[in-house]
C-alpha cells in the first residue's frame, strides 16, 4: 500500500468503516510509515475533539409540546396546514342540533342554552386560536422569558396593558407574547409553560356587567379553559394542562399581578 | 390515520426528536427556525409514515428533517437575499486568561465558527457522524449520496476544520 492509498482510507479507518482486509492493510502500512502514523494520530485527535466539543442539543420542551399537541388533533395532517379557523363550526353545529331538541322539549332549556351560546363561541375561538398558535412560527411574536421585555412590547399594539407577572418561582416560566385577532379586535396573548405544556392567557377590556369574582371553567377537545375578571380585564387561560394545575396557574397569576 | 398507526408513529419516530432538533440546529443555525423545521418534518413524516418500512427510523426521520431545513434555508435566502446568514456565533474569548473554562469556551467557539464556514454538504456530514454518531450507510441514506461520497465529504470536512484550527492534518495527496 502506498501512502496516498493509505491516506484515502484513513478516515474510514478511524471511523471503523473499512472492510477487514482493507483495515488490515492500513494497519500494516502504518506500522512501517511514520508519516501516515502521525497523520492517523492527528485525525483521531481531530475527530475526538469535534465529537467532544460540539453540543448534541435536546429538543426544547416547547417544541415537544407543540408536536404532542399537533399529533393529538383529530386530524393532525390537516391541522398542520394554514389556519384551520373553521374548526369551531362542527362543534357549534352540534350545539344547535342539540338546541333543536331542547326547543322541542322545553322553552326553559332554550333560554339557558341561548344565554350560554355567546360565551361558548368565545371559548371555541380561544381554543382554536390556542391550537393555531401551536403551529410552526405562530407561538410568539415576542419571545422572551423576561416580563420587562414582554409587557412593553404590547404598548401601542393593543389598547390595553395586559398583566405579565413573572411566575418562574412557582413553576410557570414565561415564554413570550403575541397578538391575536378574536371577536373583531386585536387581543394580547401572554404565553407561559409548565413542563411540556403551554398556557395562553388572553385579555380583553371587561365590558360586561359581571361580578369580578365570577370564574368560569370549561373544556374543549381536551383543552381546559378558565375565564375570570380582574383589574378591569376579562381574562381567559387555555391549556392542555390538567384542570387543577391550570387553576393553580390562574391563582398564581392573580396573586402576582 | 388509524389510532394504531398513530401510536406506532409516536413509539417509533418521536423518540428521535433530540436528534432531529440537533441536525436542524446545525443546518439552520437558529433555534426558532430549527424548531419550526422539526415540527414541519414530524408532520411530513406522519403524512408519509406508510412509506416507512421497519428500517432505521432515525435515519428516515433525519432525511425528512434535512429536506425541511433545505426548503426553509432556500426560502429564507430568497426572502432576504442581501442579508448575511452568519448569526448566533458565540462571542470568542480573546484574552490569554488561564481560566480553563474560558479556554474551552473559546475553543468551542472557534470550532463552531470553522464548522459554520464549511460548505453545507461537509457540515452535515460532520454533524451526522461526529455529533450524532451515524454510520456511513446511515449518512448515505439521510443525505441521498453514495457511501464513497460520504467518505470523501467527511475526510475533506475534517481536514478543513483541522487547518482552520491550526491542526497539522493535510489533504490526502
Amino acid at each position: 500500500m502506498t501512502c496516498a492509498q493509505c491516506r484515502e482510507l484513513l478516515d474510514a479507518y478511524v471511523d471503523d468503516e473499512l472492510p477487514s482486509e482493507d483495515a488490515a492493510a492500513v494497519r500494516e502500512h502504518i506500522a512501517s510509515c511514520v508519516d501516515c502514523a502521525r497523520e492517523l494520530e492527528l485525525l483521531t485527535a481531530m475527530s475526538r475533539r469535534i465529537g467532544d466539543t460540539l453540543v448534541k442539543y435536546q429538543a426544547p420542551d416547547v417544541l415537544k409540546a407543540r408536536i404532542r399537541v399537533a399529533l393529538a388533533q383529530p386530524d393532525p395532517l390537516t391541522a398542520g396546514a394554514e389556519a384551520p379557523v373553521p374548526r369551531a363550526i362542527p362543534v357549534r353545529r352540534l350545539a344547535f342540533g342539540g338546541l333543536g331538541i331542547a326547543i322541542a322539549s322545553s322553552i326553559l332549556t332554550f333560554a339557558i342554552v341561548r344565554d350560554v351560546a355567546p360565551d361558548r363561541s368565545l371559548t371555541d375561538q380561544v381554543v382554536s386560536s390556542h391550537i393555531r398558535a401551536l403551529m410552526p412560527g405562530h407561538l410568539t411574536d415576542v419571545a422572551s422569558t423576561n416580563q420587562h421585555n414582554v409587557k412593553p412590547w404590547f404598548n401601542g399594539r393593543v389598547d390595553l396593558s395586559p398583566p405579565v407577572p413573572s411566575l418562574d418561582s412557582v413553576g410557570f416560566p414565561l415564554i413570550g407574547g403575541r397578538l391575536d385577532y378574536l371577536q373583531g379586535r386585536t387581543v394580547p396573548v401572554i404565553v407561559y409553560s409548565r413542563r411540556q405544556h403551554l398556557i395562553d392567557v388572553y385579555a380583553w377590556p371587561d365590558t360586561r356587567e359581571r361580578r369580578s369574582t365570577e370564574i368560569s371553567a370549561s373544556a374543549r377537545n381536551g383543552y381546559n379553559v378558565i375565564g375570570w375578571h380582574a383589574g378591569g380585564l376579562a381574562l381567559e387561560a387555555v391549556s392542555d394542562l390538567n384542570r387543577p394545575e391550570l387553576e393553580q396557574f390562574v391563582r398564581a397569576f392573580n396573586a402576582a399581578r | 390515520m388509524p389510532p394504531n398507526d398513530l401510536q406506532r408513529f409516536e413509539r417509533v419516530i418521536v423518540p428521535h426528536l433530540d436528534d432531529a432538533y440537533t441536525l436542524a440546529r446545525y443546518l439552520l443555525r437558529d433555534q426558532h427556525e430549527a424548531q419550526d423545521a422539526v415540527q414541519d418534518a414530524v408532520l411530513r413524516a406522519l403524512r408519509y409514515f406508510e412509506t416507512y418500512r421497519d428500517g432505521d427510523a432515525r435515519a428516515w426521520l433525519l432525511a425528512i428533517v434535512r429536506n425541511c431545513c433545505l426548503t426553509r434555508h432556500r426560502r429564507a435566502r430568497a426572502e432576504r437575499a442581501n442579508i448575511s446568514f452568519v448569526e448566533d456565533v458565540d462571542v470568542v474569548h480573546e484574552g490569554r486568561g488561564t481560566d480553563a473554562r474560558a479556554i474551552e469556551q473559546s475553543e468551542r467557539a472557534a470550532l463552531q465558527r470553522a464548522l459554520d464556514a464549511l460548505p453545507p454538504e461537509f457540515r452535515e456530514a460532520i454533524v451526522l457522524r461526529e455529533v450524532q454518531g451515524l454510520s456511513y450507510r446511515e449518512i448515505s441514506d439521510v443525505v441521498g449520496v453514495p457511501i464513497g461520497t460520504v467518505m470523501s465529504r467527511l475526510a475533506r470536512g475534517r481536514r478543513r476544520l483541522a487547518s482552520a484550527l491550526g491542526f497539522g492534518a493535510q489533504e490526502a495527496g
